[in-house]
């Protein structure tokens, strides 16, 4: 409906999504744009409906009203798998790995998108599928060497320490090359430390892999470091939308997060 | 009582010694009995790798494909043409398996995949005997079951047929599993539902490509194991021969499942006939069950296993 709109484009667009579970609405309404490029934090107390919103986007959840555009196509109703093919990728906010295999192999899973052949030739590990196998080593070892992992290659995700793993998801998402990257919490749990690391770390991939990020972070700290944008939920409404500075004093998410007594 | 440990202890070697040429026989026979426990192991090591499930059906699965194929061919079908249908019949009940039974029940507890799994034994038992009769079936594959003799020790045709047959298949399916994108995938599955979605992995597919794999593992253990005994309901229970060799090998590892088979098969020949004996024979049945206690006293996640680590 929007589509046609101002050029140019954004990159993803939300257009009045809806989502209610029964008698709840955890998403009003909403609406908001994501520019190419940015990185926007999505903030909010608990239950506003960030991760529901995170869910919509990333196709887990279907909304009951509205349309969402990527790339100026509505792509509503897709099924998670298909997201991810058009350029989307996430994190959890409960690490959600493959606890069983190693770091690197998570992280190739990651590629597996960007990966094809015949199954035939796959179970023969022959010719193609080989070369296809190395290609594919070589760029998850330069995502490897980005995100400073390149000593727990080789352990089982399962017995990483907790920051690390948030780290080995972040690196299994940007193995697909994603136009857009969400990410749930990505510093949740962590100490002061680790947090300037994934700090660093979501911004060199912003800068250097050119990726758009849309994340979701309580530190408010952090926030106004490293975004461009700010959108602010509450109650499934969104309250705010802006530069950090402009959000930050803004009287609906100042009473938003320490309470007004609501008429 | 020295007697007694004499006749445990080195009466059966002297036995085995004496006799060497004997012995290659029985060793020869308890591995190719070992690799066919194997392939049936297999077909349950695919479908707990690729979904976390395991697949109580998965006996019944070898009974169904053997009864259909001999079925076919009774009715004049020649045989490559049966097995060809046989195949297809494999794969179309994996699209229905997927359809009826998994995707309905994404994300529930395994238990309840478990239960459904269950459920989806008896229907198959039920509706193999309603299409096919329940009278036992002589299943010719056209390797004789007579045995050749090489220096002296007698190999069985069919059985060694059965073993190269089981190499060949397990040789692909540990690579296929461990090197390739698709085997990541199946991989990725079985760990995390969610996250497997999230990076662009279509479950309902991946159900598909797996279920049908044990189908078609299960038509070859259903011929080796029909051509051997006849076709008949007692084949499905040989799946229970196959919970010892996964405990050994451990539910998650093909190789796992290769040496699992190979040392029950041999482990219970062998106790069979040089200590068998002793105790008046029947060390055949129990053997690989008392085997398999002491593996889940010792190593729960068996030879091959992915170790259980679990936080406090």
């Amino acid at each position: 409906m929007r589509s046609a709109e101002a050029p140019p484009t954004p990159l993803l667009q939300v257009d009045g999504v809806s989502v209610r579970f029964g008698a709840v609405h955890a998403l009003d309404s909403v609406s908001l744009e994501i520019p190419r490029g940015e990185v926007v934090a999505i903030i909010g107390p608990n239950g506003a409906g960030k991760t529901t919103l995170l869910n919509v986007i990333s196709g887990f959840y279907h909304p009951t009203g509205g349309h969402i555009f990527f790339e100026g196509r509505d792509r509503t109703h897709l099924r998670p798998y298909d997201v991810a093919a058009l350029g989307i990728a996430r994190t959890f906010q409960n690490v959600a790995l493959f606890k069983g295999m190693s770091v690197l192999d998570n992280i190739m899973t990651g590629r597996l998108l960007k990966m094809r052949g015949s199954f035939l030739l796959d179970a023969l590990y022959w010719g193609p599928a080989m070369k296809q196998e190395l290609e594919h080593r070589a760029f998850v070892e330069q995502i490897i060497d980005f995100l400073e992992i390149e000593a727990i290659r080789k352990t089982p995700a399962g017995r990483l320490p907790y920051g690390l793993q948030k780290r080995v998801e972040l690196a299994r998402a940007l193995a697909a090359e994603p136009k857009l990257l969400l990410l749930d919490e990505p510093m949740a749990g962590m100490n002061v430390e680790e947090k300037e690391d994934m700090c660093r770390f979501v911004l060199g991939v912003n800068d250097e892999f050119d990726t758009t990020i849309a994340l979701i972070e309580h530190d408010m700290s952090v926030v106004m470091d490293i975004s461009d944008r700010v959108i602010a939920l509450d109650y499934g409404r969104k309250i705010a939308d802006g530069r950090p500075d402009e959000v930050r004093a803004d009287q609906a998410v100042i009473d938003a997060y320490l309470g007004v007594a609501h008429a | 009582m020295l007697e007694a440990l004499y006749a445990v202890f080195v009466g059966p070697f002297r036995d085995m010694i004496g006799a060497p040429s004997f012995l290659i026989e029985v060793v020869i026979g308890g591995l190719a009995a070992g690799l066919m426990y194997s392939l049936v192991a297999l077909g349950f090591v695919l479908i707990y790798k690729a979904s976390g499930v395991f697949n109580f059906a998965q006996g019944v699965m070898v009974l169904f494909a053997a009864l259909t194929l001999v079925g076919l061919m009774e009715r004049g079908v020649p045989m490559l043409v049966a097995l060809a249908l046989t195949m297809a019949v494999m794969v179309a009940l994996a699209f229905v398996i997927e359809r009826v039974v998994l995707r309905p029940l994404v994300n529930q507890e395994q238990i309840i995949l478990f239960m459904a799994t269950i459920g989806l034994n008896f229907f198959l038992e039920g509706f193999g005997e309603l299409v096919w009769g329940s009278n036992v079936k002589k299943l010719d594959v056209g390797i004789p079951d007579s045995s050749f003799t090489v220096a002296g020790v007698q190999v069985n045709r069919l059985e060694l047929t059965a073993a190269i047959t089981a190499a060949v298949l397990v040789a692909i399916m540990a690579v296929f599993f461990q090197r390739t994108r698709v085997g990541r995938a199946l991989r990725a599955v079985a760990d995390d539902h969610e996250a497997a979605l999230s990076i662009g992995i279509p479950l309902n597919t991946i159900w598909i490509t797996v279920w049908s794999a044990a189908g078609l593992v299960a038509i070859v253990a259903g011929i080796m194991w029909g051509a051997k005994s006849g076709v008949q309901f007692s084949l499905s229970l040989i799946a229970l021969k196959a919970l010892p060799v996964l405990i050994l090998g451990g539910f998650t590892s093909v190789p796992g499942a290769v040496a699992g088979g190979l040392i029950i098969g041999l482990g219970e020949k062998l106790a069979e006939v040089y200590w068998g004996p002793l105790v008046g024979g029947a060390i055949e049945n129990w053997f690989a069950y008392v085997l398999a206690l002491a593996f889940l006293l010792f190593r729960p996640q068996g030879l091959f296993g992915e170790r259980i680590i679990e936080r406090v």
